[in-house]
């Protein structure tokens, strides 16, 4: 292993003077500057509410929703994998028996408290069942009471997977 | 005093209060958005009162509205009440007196008698200034030391080193300017300016001096508490320093007084170094003799300036949702800029048809000297800026080196040179 020797700034004479850095130093600024005055199209940032962000990661947790079957019945089976797995407990299921022979149980109310949820992802790890998901890409979940953000099971299965995600 | 001296007093004292308190709503204004272009980002561009928003000039209003009606809270600590209050209202009064002796046009000559384009028509020019502005630091110390408070304490103790040691430097410094010059009045370091340098270059100050120049900007630097030597501002280590205790309007006068400082640097360099008011080969006496030359030149020049700043809103200044009210700003400003430009030529065209009288050749020279002392004004006002977006704050013990073993010895040999000319060459 080489000893990698760093060289020691700040001694010759253009360093001491200082001046030619800070005048380095506002050009570059100053060319940011310009640029972007003379083309605000050129600023990194997008003009948010009306530009949307599309460039959403695959692995990036929106808020939840709840997988269907094709004829649109919950894939849950109310186990309480999730709700166990949540280090926040904010998933609140109450069970009830399924008579269709798809499982043997549904959730009668499944909420959420988005709240309390710190979007770990342990409830989509935990589901034996890929019932529940995070890729709804919704990353601005907004309300004026607290009541409005205990969502419950219709909110959850109205929720889609992502347009700007690939289709899985 | 007749009644023209009272008119021109009292308007000379309206363009300093607009250029001490006037300004701080643009100034806000663009120290967000010259930190947002410099930056990549946008900066605040939302605020809006109907169709307009003037690039987000309206955030700045609603900014100083949310100030005037937040609850003026005071610590229950604090035990001089009267000397908390006073503390920014010192600051911000002191600058604003420094704006006295600033000449903003040559003086004004009309029915044969001479008016001073100053707030204050005194000839005390550089020392009014310099105590004034010394004086304002002890807003800053004083509102520091009245907050009762370590953050405050330890804002007021670097406020004051920092003056001690940087008000000896640019003291020196104006001192080789005035031995240049030869008087203490800033109108005739002004009238100096406008002189012509081995015939072609203007004979500003940072041309004759450049060192007394680089240390007077960068000492004016430290005397308006900006950047890089906002030390009494601290925030990584001393929340905000001296105003950490206020609130409301008090804080309000508070940043008001810290944008009039930067105004009253920039004037101040802009006088001593950049010709004041004078526009570049063009002194007074040539302006009168050839005004009406000078008024075509603007009736060419006012439409081209409008055009570029109308296509450039056009190209920049869009809104993506076009339903949106905002969309139709640029519509609406594009009318605004070319009825001003339609009038000012039709103003200038009416000027040159009917012929100027001596006194109205007089008040359009002085118009004329005001606008470019006001461009140029602005111009340094952005460079503060601009240095404020790019160089770090000095460390403490750094900026005490500066101060002591640079600056004021430089000053000094500065001084020493220039008397040394001034002795040799006898003039």
């Amino acid at each position: 292993m080489g000893i990698k020797i760093v060289p020691r700034h700040g001694k010759s004479l253009k360093d001491k003077l200082y001046l030619p850095a800070i005048a380095g130093g506002m050009k570059t600024t100053f060319k940011h500057f310009v640029k972007n005055l003379k083309d605000t199209s050129n600023l990194r940032t997008m003009s948010y509410p009306e530009v949307q962000p599309d460039d959403l990661s695959e692995r990036y947790r929106g808020v939840h929703r709840l997988t269907k079957w094709d004829d649109g019945s919950e894939k849950c089976v109310a186990c309480y994998m999730c709700a166990t797995a949540c280090p926040a407990d904010c998933i609140f299921i109450d069970a009830q028996e399924r008579f269709d022979g798809v499982a043997e149980k549904r959730p009668k109310q499944f909420k959420i408290d988005l709240l309390e949820c710190v979007y770990c992802g342990y409830c989509v790890e935990a589901c034996p069942c890929d019932a529940i998901r995070m890729d709804t890409g919704i990353f601005s979940f907004t309300g004026s009471t607290r009541e409005e953000f205990v969502v419950d099971k219709d909110y959850l299965m109205s929720n889609e997977r992502s347009k700007d995600l690939n289709d899985d | 005093m007749t009644t023209v001296s009272l008119v021109v007093i009292i308007i000379n004292i309206h363009i300093a209060l607009i250029l001490a308190t006037g300004m701080t709503p643009i100034l806000v204004w663009w120290e967000r958005r010259v930190a947002g272009f410099i930056q990549d980002r946008a900066g605040p561009n939302r605020c809006n009162i109907g169709p307009i928003r003037l690039g987000g000039l309206i955030q700045s209003i609603a900014d100083m509205l949310k100030l005037v009606f937040k609850e003026d809270f005071m610590p229950s600590h604090i035990r001089y009440k009267f000397f908390f209050t006073l503390a920014p209202v010192l600051l911000f009064f002191c600058i604003f007196l420094t704006f006295g002796v600033i000449p903003f046009a040559d003086d004004l000559i009309i029915d044969n008698q001479s008016h001073m384009m100053q707030a204050l028509p005194m000839g005390l020019g550089i020392m009014w200034f310099l105590a004034f502005a010394g004086l304002s630091t002890y807003g800053i110390i004083l509102g520091g030391y009245s907050s009762g408070s370590k953050y405050g304490i330890l804002s007021s103790i670097r406020a004051t080193a920092q003056v001690i040691s940087y008000e000896a430097a640019m003291a020196l410094s104006v001192i080789s300017m005035i031995l240049t010059y030869g008087s203490i009045h800033l109108g005739d370091m002004v009238v100096a300016q406008g002189e012509l340098l081995f015939g072609f270059i203007p004979a500003w100050g940072v041309f004759l001096q450049p060192l007394a120049a680089l240390i007077f900007i960068v000492t004016a630097f430290a005397e308006a508490n900006r950047a890089p030597f906002d030390l009494a501002e601290g925030e990584s280590e001393i929340v905000a320093g001296y105003h950490t205790e206020y609130s409301a309007m008090r804080f309000g006068l508070f940043q008001v007084g810290e944008l009039a400082a930067l105004c009253a640097a920039s004037a101040i360099i802009v006088t001593l170094f950049f010709g004041g008011y004078q526009i570049p080969w063009l002194d007074t006496q040539t302006l009168k003799s050839n005004i009406d030359y000078v008024m075509i030149a603007i009736m060419i020049l006012v439409p081209i300036k409008i055009f570029i700043l109308t296509s450039w809103m056009k190209k920049n200044n869009n809104w993506e949702d076009a339903s949106d009210i905002r969309a139709k700003e640029t519509g609406i400003l594009n009318k605004v800029f070319w009825t001003i430009g339609i009038l000012t030529i039709a103003l200038f065209a009416w000027f040159l048809s009917t012929g100027l009288s001596q006194n109205g050749v007089a008040i359009t020279v002085a118009v004329l000297q005001v606008l470019t002392f006001i461009i140029k004004f602005f111009l340094v006002a952005l460079v503060f800026i601009w240095i404020r977006w790019t160089l770090l704050r000095f460390r403490y013990d750094q900026l005490q080196m500066l101060g002591w073993k640079v600056l004021l010895p430089l000053s000094l040999l500065n001084i020493v040179i220039t008397a040394t000319y001034i002795v040799v060459t006898g003039s």
